[in-house]
């Protein structure tokens, strides 16, 4: 369980600071997948880089997020290390540049099961081909690199590299924009399968209500850094309270009456 | 990957015949008697006629060119006007104190550039960072002779820690341990300048690649991936960035093979390149030609040596052509 | 305007104008000794007594200073005297505080050479010493005044005396091995780095953009044979050859020019090149072609424009390699001897005895000048390509 607790953020820039999220509170729990709506700028990758302890040095936090009893933004730098990746992987947005270049999938993947569970050699190879068979890609990517793979073929390997330990919760930051909608529904399926399967828990970034709408439990929106709306996927649907959420739904509504027509 | 060795391997040819070329016209076609350029103009006259021959002077210019190209890619290179003596004799002596200045030199540099850069890199607005950038301004503006001059004034002359001039001591010293000991005090402060001259600009530039590469979503990554950060720094960060830096070792290295000429002259070193100005100055062309191209040589054999680390270290070598900023 | 106050500007205006100006400021020739070899700069060493140089000029008979007492080392007179008619009674007198020294017996010439060593053997006993006497403890034995004058019962027609006192320290940049005026020399230097560092640069610019606009317009065949030898020539060491060339062209001023312009174009060919490039495919030169436009034409009235800037800023960029290519190879001694420059002048201190005699003041002139030359354009260089592309301002964080 990932209980995030009254998460302020403020960014440190030249000119001004910016506060990108206030007062957040969410709780993430294994075995459910909870989506975070939101429009551009709205404060969602930082909610999420927040939750590995990833935000550039000199921004502010305050707040608590509370994971296995502890507050990760307590928690000294060489006992983080374990728990990222370890315990909560990420999927990081657009995926575009996540990959370093100049190293293939496989020696990416096997570097984190080096480092992170002692697996080397053969039997590291051997879970490689396996992680890429689970998203979804032939383990002959492992020997390619980054810019012979197309943008879903990355995506998914970013996938197979988050699974790599078998992590407890998966965080997703729009794990399908730049991608085409059939390639899009294709990840989103393979993504919630996996996250079924294993029961681990799941935090989907997306500004895309319909998609949250088809995978999650719960849905979060936000805007300008703060929440305004959160509940379980129906009560979202058929109650939305504030007035963003209602546009967006509308939206919905007219989209899906334009496919039934 | 095949393509791209054979591609480079031509392309060393391709300089080393341009070499060939430059250096058969330079001491051929100058004017004034071609033949007083080449033959020394004191010998008998049967001497003359006998070195006409071996140079083929009386053949047409084109098979004057392939003898000629062939006596130099055999080291076939001739007796120099000077000593007397046969010049490929006088520079393989030579060779090795090159080698070692200009290879220990830019080893050092090249690690301490880009330990430094890399500090420099991370530890953003510190001291470090101040003493990089003013090394790559150093590096960048101050002539060598300049700053080698006033380091052999300071320590071979004020504070005499270092000898003020040669390879090995006279008399040389008995004992081979002994003689290692003298040979690498003397070539010390050489080196030390070589050093103190080269590692400010190879740090900038691995600070700033180091600046921007540190700024890209996949090193966030790798953050993400809670991997330590020698991992990160090492295996991400100056992975990535190890094929620009070969590229500009590349573009550096003939200035590095032409600061042998200078180094070897202020410290008075038993080298190739001034063995080039004492050639140069006291007209004995054979034997300048003979050092060029030996220059020449060692700057086409670093650079294809650094070309096909680069082929190892660049996935997209295959793809995309080096060179293009 | 606010650019012109940017120090580079004003530090190379100035410095061009000490250039012009310092012939006329020293009145002799660089190359006449002014004071006793290796001496000191003034400021240095302020134990040491100055070297002080008496001249008496044509009419003059006497010259005074005063002195605190510090004794120079060294004593020489050297000159010449002629008289109307032959004195009977004629002298050369040292004044000291404490006496009167009778340097010299001038009775009887009309005309008489005079060379005089404190060191000499003669000299010390002339003047009442012992042959292991300091001449210089009874030359010069207070603090006071002194004087040199010549006494005689007859008219001095002329009369042209040097006495030099040496004290190891001269002038404000001190003396070379030739007893030369540093100061002089540095100024001189100046001329030669500026004339090489930027008609080199200009030349090598020229050709350079017509090689760069002839490879990119032209494309095709030309365009891959300069391409190749820009690449060739950028990986071959270029100071053997410039050194060749300088052994066996001769070492003239304009032909350093030459050689040097030769070797350095191929960094602004391929910046042109690939302006060019972009600009070609624009497609206003495109509609220039349409209505059946020359192509000397559209080269003339759209690309050049359109490259000046960058080409600008490239030559100031260009300028410090240039001087240091000339240093180099002056310093390599591959220059005319008779042109002061600043390369040659670190040249002689290397060749001709700075290190044995720990003359390091002598490196620092010129050494610091070539530095700060460099640094001047590298400083215009940056500006200007800032004013083209004002992205790079305060592009150091970048
Ligand atoms: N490093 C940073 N420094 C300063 N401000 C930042 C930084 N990163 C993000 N911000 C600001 O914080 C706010 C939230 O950014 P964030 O990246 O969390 O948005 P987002 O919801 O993920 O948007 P998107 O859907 O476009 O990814 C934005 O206003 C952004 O400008
Ligand atoms: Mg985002």
């Amino acid at each position: 369980m990932i209980r995030i607790s009254h998460l302020y953020v403020s960014y440190r820039s030249t000119f001004s600071d910016v506060e990108a999220v206030t007062n957040a509170s969410l709780t993430i729990a294994k075995g459910t997948i909870a989506a975070l709506v939101g429009e551009s700028g709205s404060g969602k990758s930082t909610l999420l880089m927040a939750i590995l302890s990833l935000l550039p040095p000199g921004t502010l936090v305050k707040g608590k997020i509370i994971f296995d009893g502890e507050d990760i933004l307590q928690i000294p730098e060489s006992k983080l290390n374990r728990i990222r990746w370890e315990r909560i992987a990420l999927i990081p947005q657009g995926a575009m540049n996540s990959l370093t270049p100049v190293l293939s999938v496989g020696q990416q993947i096997r570097e984190i099961l080096s480092f992170h569970n002692g697996i080397k050699g053969l039997p590291a190879e051997r879970k490689t081909a396996e992680l890429l068979d689970k998203s979804g890609l032939p383990s002959s990517v492992a020997g390619r690199y980054p810019h012979e793979l197309s943008g879903g073929q990355k995506q998914r390997a970013s996938i197979a590299m988050a699974l790599a330990c078998d992590p407890d919760f998966l965080l997703a930051d729009e794990p399908t924009t730049a991608l085409d909608v059939i390639t899009q529904g294709e990840i989103v399926s393979t993504l919630s399968k996996i996250v079924r399967d294993t029961g681990m828990g799941m935090l989907l970034v997306t500004h895309d209500l319909p998609l949250a709408t088809s995978v999650a439990d719960h849905i979060t929106v936000m805007k300008n850094g703060l929440i305004v709306e959160q509940g379980s996927t129906e009560e979202i649907l058929e109650n939305p309270h504030h007035v963003h959420t209602r546009e967006l739904i509308a939206a919905l509504k007219v989209l899906e009456g334009g496919n039934s027509n | 990957m095949k393509n791209y060795w054979i591609k480079r391997i031509a392309s060393a040819f391709l300089v080393l015949g341009v070499v060939l070329i430059l250096n058969f016209l330079l001491f051929r076609m100058m004017p004034g008697d071609p033949v007083s350029s080449i033959i020394d103009p004191r010998f008998s006259p049967e001497a003359k006629e006998q070195l006409r021959k071996i140079y083929g002077l009386d053949l047409s210019l084109s098979r004057q060119f392939i003898l000629y190209a062939k006596q130099m890619i055999t080291f076939r290179f001739g007796i120099s006007f000077l000593t007397q003596r046969p010049i490929w004799e006088e520079l393989s002596s030579r060779i090795p104190n090159t080698v070692a200045l200009l290879g220990s030199a830019l080893i050092l540099s090249a690690i301490i550039g880009t330990l430094l850069g890399i500090k420099a890199a991370l530890n953003r607005g510190t001291v470090i960072e101040k003493i990089v950038l003013w090394g790559g301004a150093v590096s960048f503006s101050f002539p060598s002779f300049f700053v080698q001059l006033i380091l052999l004034m300071c320590f071979g002359y004020l504070f005499p820690i270092f000898p003020l001039r040669g390879t090995i001591s006279i008399p040389p010293p008995t004992g081979a341990m002994a003689a290692v000991a003298d040979y690498i005090w003397h070539m010390s402060l050489p080196v030390i300048s070589l050093v103190l001259l080269g590692f400010g600009g190879w740090a900038l530039y691995v600070r700033n690649l180091m600046v921007k590469v540190l700024g890209e979503d996949f090193i966030l990554m790798a953050k993400a991936k809670g991997l330590p950060s020698h991992n990160i720094i090492w295996g991400h960060a100056f992975r990535t960035i190890l094929p620009p830096v070969i590229t500009i070792f590349l573009l550096a290295l003939p200035g590095i093979v032409s600061g042998a000429v200078i180094t070897e002259t202020v410290f008075s070193l038993h080298g190739v390149g001034r063995f080039l100005l004492e050639s140069v100055t006291g007209h004995d062309y054979p034997a300048a030609g003979a050092a060029f191209y030996l220059l020449a040589l060692l700057t086409i054999m670093s650079n294809l040596i650094a070309d096909l680390a680069y082929g190892f270290v660049d996935p997209r070598v295959r793809f995309e052509r080096r060179g293009k900023r | 305007m606010k650019s012109w106050k940017r120090w580079s500007f004003i530090a190379l205006f100035l410095i061009i104008l000490t250039a012009i100006a310092g012939p006329f400021l020293f009145g002799t020739d660089p190359e006449n000794p002014m004071a006793p070899p290796f001496s000191k700069p003034v400021w240095l060493d302020r134990d040491a007594p100055l070297t002080r140089i008496l001249e008496l000029t044509e009419g003059e008979t006497t010259k005074t200073f005063k002195s605190k007492g510090d004794p120079p080392k060294q004593f020489r007179l050297k000159g010449r005297i002629r008289f109307e008619g032959t004195p009977v009674k004629a002298t050369l007198v040292w004044r000291t505080p404490r006496e009167e020294i009778l340097l010299e017996d001038l009775s009887r010439y009309s005309d008489i050479l005079i060379d005089l060593d404190g060191r000499d053997i003669t000299f010390k006993l002339n003047i009442g010493l012992s042959a292991f006497d300091n001449a210089m403890d009874k030359l010069m034995p207070a603090e006071g005044e002194y004087s040199l004058y010549i006494e005689s019962d007859v008219p001095v027609a002329s009369a042209e005396l040097t006495a030099t006192l040496e004290g190891g320290r001269w002038g404000v940049l001190g003396t070379d091995q030739r007893g030369r005026n540093v100061l002089y020399l540095f100024v001189m230097g100046i001329r030669v780095s500026l004339i090489v560092g930027i008609s080199a640069t200009l030349i090598a610019s020229m050709i350079g953009l017509s090689m760069g606009l002839l490879s990119g317009y032209a494309g095709g065949f030309t365009d891959s044979v300069i391409m190749r030898s820009v690449d060739v020539l950028l990986s071959i060491p270029i100071l053997p050859i410039l050194m060749a060339l300088a052994g066996i062209w001769g070492k003239g001023l304009w032909q350093l020019v030459l050689i040097l312009s030769l070797f350095s174009w191929m960094g602004t060919a391929r910046t042109v090149r690939s302006l060019t490039l972009t600009l070609r495919d624009a497609c206003f030169i495109e509609n220039l072609r349409a209505l059946g436009a020359g192509t000397p034409y559209i080269l003339a009235r759209h690309l050049l424009p359109e490259t000046l800037p960058l080409l600008l800023a490239n030559i100031a960029l260009g300028v410090p390699g240039a001087i240091l290519a000339e240093a180099g190879i002056s310093f390599l001694g591959l220059s005319d001897p008779r042109v002061i420059s600043w390369g040659r002048m670190l040249h002689e201190a290397h060749s001709f005895g700075a290190f044995t005699t720990g003359a390091w003041w002598l490196l620092l002139p010129p050494g610091l000048g070539i530095a700060f030359l460099c640094l001047i354009f590298l400083d215009i260089g940056k500006f200007l390509e800032e004013m083209v592309d004002p992205r790079l301002k305060g592009g150091n964080d970048k």
